[in-house]
């Protein structure tokens, strides 16, 4: 992961943006549009500091389930295979497949594979509408369909962020929705409770009602 | 009064079958006896109490004779932060910084939860328990976390000692901390003033005023006031150094503390501890007076409700749950 | 008017060696701790039990309140439970004052006193009680006008501080005048007593209700949040307060064998008869109103009455007060109270108990739980607790001996002024 400063356009404001994302075209300089990405907070422009959204670096990599000589697992990009098979429009599951991804859990509503990504590019995404999009914006693609989610998101009621909620003082780091949600099955995973406070005479836990 | 003076007074003697021998004496001597009896007395007490003995180490006199908050000039506050931070560095042997920044002008804070994207994992408790140096042993912080479930808000179906894998199905999560309300009862009822509400709507506590009757403890509907039982044990390695005067700081034994919003970070800007930590991204905080701001946006947007809204304390802490 | 004896030069008199009111404590204070085997036996044992409560106390404080069962949950116990009710006790007195003063009751205002003096030793319980409870001691300071922070009028805190203190003072003027004023025999001026026992009078009712608006205005604590409160404080202390005094009769009369008039006793009786079921009554009205509306703010009275979730630490308690308190009333209704005075302690011993759990563990444990949040956190007093509780228990004993020796000192010097009564015999 890498953090990609993008300073707000203030002008901007959430009311009048669009928030059909597919309007929205990735510019030459990887950067995000700046709609999608307007906070709702509004200061002295001239003072403000950049709210940046962690960005994934490309392209994921797949194990071969190889080591090499120093005993570092291979990695491959997904072109390596995809670019010689053709896809298969008939699977819908992980365990459909013959490699690779039969280990994957998918779970991601009605959707499959092709819904996302391309038949023959597999280092970039696509749109609803077939347009190709970086994996580094892959926030555009979560955003055609969990709307909500993404006003949400651009009003700070999603997601989470760290440093400073003043963006006169100082910058701010959201999470990408990458960063929580496994794209393959965005179900938030379930946790264990790692703290709980030891007040004495408190009953033992319960798990039960 | 001399002895002599009580002979003189001294009426006819009680019948001597009814007195202790030793007693059935002249007053005079009786009167010696008395004070035998009396040093005796004085020299057990004395002993009795030695414990208190132990305080003048953890109690300096400039401590004892400190005033309150508002009371110190700069000057002052400069002094007792010195004191306070040498002190660490005596007892725990780290390095910290006091610092004290005011509320910012024309600020106040709201904190807002979604309910719906809560899970209840408690990392926001920790992270209260690691940012403002609590009590170690006993897994202190100002948060509470409830599992309810779903299809009531009746807290009494509610428990916070849950153990499992979060969250279940039937069970939504409430985290409960202070609410910093606008009519608040822990204040009113201070009876010292050692707790009280600043500009910016945060409630906070002079720890070195406190006197510890945990009155606001009684009086606080949010079960958000913590005493300190005892003397908070944090181990060296893991003191936050970072600390405010009116929030993080160690707290000294037998005082009140409570959620203050982080105001060491959220006054310099920054967001408090337990947002940072969230997994969930379930907490939005912000300024209530700036209208583009995250929790205006929530409170525009959401469905909102406080805690217990019946008692008028008028919380600046909302919940919400995504439709 | 004098009916100076003859080894009692007046005041007027040079030879005289008590001239003074400081002298004449000094001397009375002397009188009172010389006394028989029975009275060094019994102070030495309230003395080595107040050590004890001493040293608990100070390893309280050096140690921390850790040392309590208290919780976050349960901020409060035995202490505060105690003190509330001892408020109850001194408020009690007043049930003396009012016919002794306003009705210009003759017999009653020769015991009146002792409803003063057990005032006092309340009182002094009462503070010693909130001392014990405080985490930081050494800060109280910080509650004197002036040099503190007193947050009057908002916190009932600051009220009650003022009342009880207020009451301390009174009592103790009117108490010392009085006693001072029959060691010389002179007639007291009304001027000088009379304004501060008619302040008293309201100032007994004030103690009490400002005790009871420290719990009942708090919103959060629903248990305690009924307007019933104050009156229901007010009836169980004319309960226990005026039950008390009937015993300490009885232990004066066997202890020092000054016997007191069967007239204050019936007065006081009946007073019982009273507000024992005026106290009743509002249990009742209490209990019905939780019950028949049920709901979440009725939690704590269920946990009280029949335990909840199957928590039920102070169901035995309650009932024991309730049976108590029905069993203590009915004999107080019955006429065998006034023809065996076995029967009429023990009426007034359960009545005292009765009240003591109602107003103490009864009233200030549960409104803690559930907690704010519902969480049931049970409380039950640590050693420590019960070690200082008694510690405190001892030293309002010790206090109130010395009182009532000092009255019976002066009193057996120089007989009654308003009235013949009898010398009695030596003071034990």
């Amino acid at each position: 992961m890498i953090c990609l400063a993008i300073a707000c356009d203030d002008s901007a404001s959430p009311e009048t943006e669009t928030k059909n994302a597919s309007k929205a075209s990735a510019n030459e300089t990887g950067e995000q549009p700046a709609p999608l990405l307007a906070t709702g907070e509004s200061q002295n422009p001239a003072t403000r500091f950049a709210v940046s959204i962690r960005k994934p670096l490309g392209p994921p990599k797949v194990s071969t389930g190889l080591q090499d000589m120093h005993g570092n697992l291979v990695l491959a990009a997904c072109s390596t295979c995809h670019t010689t098979r053709p896809p298969n429009h008939q699977n819908k599951l992980a365990k459909d497949l013959d490699e690779f991804h039969s280990e994957m859990q998918f779970s991601h509503g009605t959707i499959s594979c092709l819904s996302c990504h391309n038949e023959r590019d597999y280092d970039a995404l696509k749109l609803a509408d077939g347009s190709r999009v970086e994996y580094a914006d892959v926030m555009l693609l979560c955003a055609q369909c969990h709307g909500p989610q993404m006003t949400a998101y651009q009003h700070g009621a999603h997601g989470g962020m760290t440093g400073y909620w003043d963006l006169a003082r100082g910058p701010q780091i959201k999470n990408n929705c990458i960063d929580c949600h496994d794209p393959h099955a965005p179900k938030f995973p379930s946790m264990q409770p790692t703290f709980k406070p030891q007040d004495r005479f408190l009953d033992p836990p319960r798990t039960d009602h | 009064m001399t002895a002599d003076d009580n002979a003189d007074l001294h009426q006819s003697s009680p019948e001597p079958s009814r007195l202790l021998p030793i007693l059935n004496q002249p007053a005079t001597r009786r009167t010696a006896l008395k004070a035998a009896g009396a040093a005796l007395g004085l020299a057990a007490f004395g002993k009795a109490v030695s414990p208190l003995w132990s305080i003048p180490e953890n109690v300096s006199v400039d401590e004892f004779l400190q005033q309150h908050y508002k009371e110190l000039s700069d000057t002052d506050k400069q002094k007792v932060f010195a004191r306070l931070e040498s002190e660490t560095q005596q007892k725990l042997g780290v390095e910290i910084t006091i610092s004290d920044p005011p509320p910012i002008p024309g600020v106040r804070y709201g904190y807002a939860i979604n309910l719906s994207k809560c899970n209840g994992n408690g990392a926001c408790m920790e992270a209260c328990n690691k940012e403002n140096n609590h009590h170690r042993g006993v897994q202190q912080s100002y948060i509470r976390v409830l599992e309810l479930p779903k299809g009531t808000m009746d807290m009494e179906a509610g428990n916070t000692t849950y153990d499992h894998t979060v969250p279940q199905d039937d069970k939504y999560y409430m985290p409960v901390q202070c609410q910093q309300c606008d009519n608040p009862p822990c204040v009113t009822v201070c009876p010292v003033e050692a707790t009280w509400k600043e500009e910016d709507g945060i409630v906070v506590v002079d720890y070195n005023w406190c006197i510890g009757c945990r009155y606001c403890e009684a009086a606080c509907p949010y079960h958000a006031r913590r005493f300190n039982w005892e003397e908070p044990e944090i181990p060296s390695d893991e003191i936050n150094p970072d600390q405010g005067y009116l929030s993080n700081r160690v707290r000294p034994q037998g005082t009140m503390e409570k959620c203050h919003f982080c105001l060491h970070r959220t006054r310099e800007g920054r967001l408090p501890a337990c947002l940072e930590a969230c997994p969930t991204g379930a907490r939005v905080f912000g300024d209530l007076n700036d209208p583009e701001s995250n929790i205006n946006w929530v409170l525009q947007n959401k469905r909102v409700f406080v805690l217990k809204e019946e008692l008028g304390t008028q919380p600046s802490f909302f919940y919400f749950f995504d439709s | 008017m004098s009916t100076a004896s003859d080894h009692y030069p007046t005041l007027d008199d040079a030879a005289h060696p008590i001239r003074s009111y400081p002298k004449f404590l000094w001397w009375c204070l002397g009188q009172a701790t010389n006394g028989g085997l029975l009275f060094y036996l019994w102070m030495f044992v309230l003395t080595a039990i107040a050590l004890v409560g001493a040293n608990a106390w100070s390893v309280q404080v050096a140690e921390g309140m850790i040392v309590t069962n208290m919780t976050d949950h349960v901020s409060w116990g035995l202490y505060i439970a105690n003190f509330t009710f001892m408020v109850g006790v001194a408020a009690g007195g007043v049930m003396m004052v009012i016919p002794a003063y306003l009705y210009h009751d003759k017999k009653m205002h020769d015991v009146v006193v002792i409803g003063e003096m057990l005032a006092i030793a309340a009182i002094l319980m009462c503070l010693l009680f909130v001392l014990v409870d405080l985490g930081r001691p050494e800060r109280f300071w910080h509650l004197i006008p002036g040099i503190g922070r007193f947050n009057w009028p908002m916190s009932m805190l600051t009220w009650d501080v003022i009342v009880l203190n207020g009451y301390l003072l009174l009592n103790l003027h009117i108490c010392g005048y009085l006693l001072y004023m029959q060691f010389l025999g002179r007639r007291p001026n009304q001027a000088w007593y009379l304004p501060f026992v008619w302040v008293s009078i309201f100032w007994a009712i004030s103690i009490h209700t400002v005790t009871a608006f420290l719990y009942c205005g708090l919103g959060g604590r629903p248990f305690w949040n009924t307007a019933l409160l104050a009156p229901r404080f007010l009836a169980s202390a004319f309960v226990a307060g005026p039950a008390f005094i009937l015993i300490l009769f009885s232990c004066i009369h066997r202890a020092a064998g000054v016997k007191i008039d069967d007239g204050p006793k019936r007065l006081l009786i009946n007073i019982i008869r009273v507000t024992a079921l005026v106290n009743l009554l509002m249990v009742i009205s209490e209990v019905f109103t939780e019950f028949y509306t049920g709901g979440g703010h009725t939690a704590s009275a269920r946990y009280l009455f029949l335990g909840l979730h199957g928590h039920n630490a102070l169901v035995p308690w309650i009932w024991t007060a309730v049976a108590f308190d029905v069993l203590s009333t009915g004999l107080f209704l019955s006429p065998l109270v006034f023809r065996y005075s076995k029967v009429l302690i023990a009426a007034c011993a359960m009545a005292f108990v009765g009240a003591w759990i109602e107003k103490g563990m009864g009233l200030i444990v549960p409104g803690f739980i559930p907690s704010t949040l519902h969480e049931i956190v049970e409380y039950t007093p640590s050693l420590t607790e019960w070690k200082v509780s008694a510690g405190i228990w001892a030293v309002g004993l010790m206090t109130l001996t010395i009182l009532l020796k000092m009255w019976i000192t002066v009193f057996s010097t120089r007989p009654s002024l308003s009235h013949e009564s009898p010398a009695s015999d030596q003071p034990a």
